[in-house]
């Protein structure tokens, strides 16, 4: 197959990734493959070109979970059928820590923030939804992530959050970078949750990652 | 005036003796009165206590049936698991898959989990306050209440996968909210209110809240209507701009709005309807009383012209605010709070 058919067949899977529709992906993947399209080019030109379309067009007045929901799906469809057998084939950037804390069950948030830093080779450790600190704490002291990453939903998280840094601190990891997100701890600034970061979306704490990682988005 | 004569000037996009002062406040009055966040949830008699107390503290207009989000799938029968000084969380959803929808019933409200509690709470309320002060019951939204039955994840991945199975469980979802309201107005809610979290624009796009939830939503107001609601009042959290066209069709008479929505927008957009809001929930926890004010009175600054506006937070006041912020809020529309010992 030459470059420009592989081309045109990578814009029609970044057309079906960005429609979200899952099945169509996954054939398509298999085509791609049968045709003999290499793994890295299908993730590379394809599934995070249609990953950096979604980010533009979730513009604050844009963005809904829905949308990234059915794109992260059909995103994680296609890297299913790319490494069906062998995940650990997959690059890995680094580890991040996500959780969302005790109190707050609402886990959609960090499910879409976990499919994103997945999709860009991060290994994702993830503590859950409703999890105490100590958990966290610990999840962290083993890992030595890049990052920590903490979603909430409700206010009554709030108080948690803030003990998070100081209680990395307490641990001797107080150079772990603490980024949080979600409709309750957005609202606040990084010096009220006492964090480093706090994301307006899914996409600004990839793009806080990546500059303090250096890598490029 | 009373607070009910004030909220019917706003209404009808008039001006009272004040702007009305709404706090959403529901845990928050738990926590004032020294109550556990637990018995306010389990006991009408405990939330209409401790409702009636905090209004009298503070001297604002109107009061609330409200628990948490959790009272109608519990009621259809969601396990909850309940927490010291947390609101419950759903920890076995009724519905796991499409098909147990066939095996569900309807809930009787004078009968179903904490149904028949906020039926007693809105009674005592209303007996209390008589028709002085405005009695507000509230119900999810069908689509939140669908979120709640089956979990938002699954839900929306039903939505999108099969939607007539979706369909048919957002019908029955507003069924419960239709049944759940009614006995809240026969009960004693003055106005009913319906709270649609997931129906905002930053969890489904606009053109799925119009295909889907909108018809439900205006159905379930007529019905509240046909029951006698003084008024229809739509809580929808979040950066709601691009769904607020469908606010008037939908039958609502009052519209909140959350901090993401700027009030010449909402002004432009609801011309005849009644909006209230939209100081930021953590601002509560957060800010000053100063700042509070500052922020109130700017607010009530952007509505003089045209009236119909309630003071209010954007969304619910969490159980953890100061509660000089809500002093602030309520002595900045105007209020002499009368302070207990």
């Amino acid at each position: 197959m030459n470059l420009t058919d592989g081309k045109e067949s990578l814009s029609h899977l970044i057309e079906l990734l960005t429609a979200g529709d899952c099945g169509q992906v996954v054939r398509e993947i298999q085509d791609l493959l049968a045709k003999g399209v290499l793994r890295e080019t299908i993730i590379v030109d394809g599934i995070e070109k249609s990953l950096e379309l979604l980010d533009a067009k979730c513009t604050v007045a844009e963005f809904n979970l829905l949308e990234i929901m059915l794109v992260g799906r059909a995103a994680m469809g296609a890297m299913k059928e790319i490494y069906p057998h062998d995940a650990a084939s997959q690059p890995d950037r680094g580890a991040v820590v996500i959780a969302t804390l005790e109190g707050d069950v609402h886990d959609i948030g960090k499910n879409i923030v976990k499919m994103i830093l997945s999709w860009k080779g991060y290994r994702v450790v993830d503590c859950g939804k409703d999890c105490p600190l100590k958990l966290l704490l610990d999840a962290v002291e083993k890992e030595k992530p890049l990052a920590v990453f903490i979603s909430g939903l409700i206010t009554t998280v709030i108080p948690l959050v803030c003990q998070v840094k100081e209680a990395l601190a307490a641990r001797g990891l107080d150079d772990i970078t603490v980024v949080a997100g979600g409709a309750a701890l957005k609202q606040l600034s990084a010096s009220q949750l006492r964090v480093d970061y706090v994301a307006e979306d899914a996409f600004s704490s990839l793009r806080f990652l990546e500059s303090r990682a250096g890598a490029p988005t | 005036m009373t607070g009910m004569q004030r909220l019917e000037a706003a209404l009808h996009l008039g001006v009272g003796s004040r702007v009305p002062v709404v706090p959403q406040v529901f845990g928050f009055t738990a926590k004032l009165c020294g109550t556990p966040l637990t018995e306010y949830l389990a006991s009408g008699d405990t939330l209409a206590r401790c409702q009636l107390q905090t209004r009298e503290h503070f001297g604002y207009d109107a009061v609330f049936g409200v628990m948490d989000v959790s009272v109608e799938t519990e009621a259809v029968g969601s396990k909850l698991c309940f927490r010291d000084n947390h609101y419950p969380s759903v920890t076995s959803y009724a519905i796991t898959q499409a098909a147990d929808l066939k095996r569900l019933c309807l809930p009787d409200p004078s009968r179903a989990g904490r149904m028949p509690e906020i039926l007693r709470a809105l009674g005592i309320m209303r007996s209390v306050l008589a028709d002085q002060v405005p009695v507000v019951g509230l119900v999810l939204g069908p689509l939140t209440l669908a979120t709640q039955l089956m979990g938002m994840e699954k839900a929306l991945y039903l939505a999108i996968d099969e939607p007539d199975q979706f369909t048919e469980i957002l019908e029955f979802a507003s069924q419960v909210t239709t049944l759940f309201g009614r006995a809240q107005l026969r009960a004693g809610a003055h106005l009913m209110m319906i709270f649609d979290p997931a129906s905002t624009p930053a969890v489904v796009p606009p053109h799925f809240f119009r295909e889907f939830e909108l018809p439900l939503i205006t159905r379930v107001f007529a019905e509240f209507k046909r029951e006698g609601s003084l008024a229809n009042w739509l809580h929808i959290a979040g950066p709601v701009e691009p769904i607020l066209p469908y606010y008037g069709p939908a039958g609502a008479d009052i519209a909140n709005i959350d901090y993401q929505v700027e009030p010449d927008v909402a002004l432009r957009q609801l011309p005849g309807i009644c909006i209230n809001g939209n100081l930021k929930s953590s601002s509560f926890i957060f800010s000053s009383p100063e700042e509070i004010r500052d922020t109130s009175l700017a607010l009530m600054g952007a509505f003089q012209d045209r009236g119909g506006f309630i003071l209010s937070s954007g969304c619910e006041i969490p159980p953890e605010s100061k509660p000089g912020n809500v002093g602030a809020l309520v002595s900045a529309a105007g209020v002499r709070g009368r302070l207990r010992g």
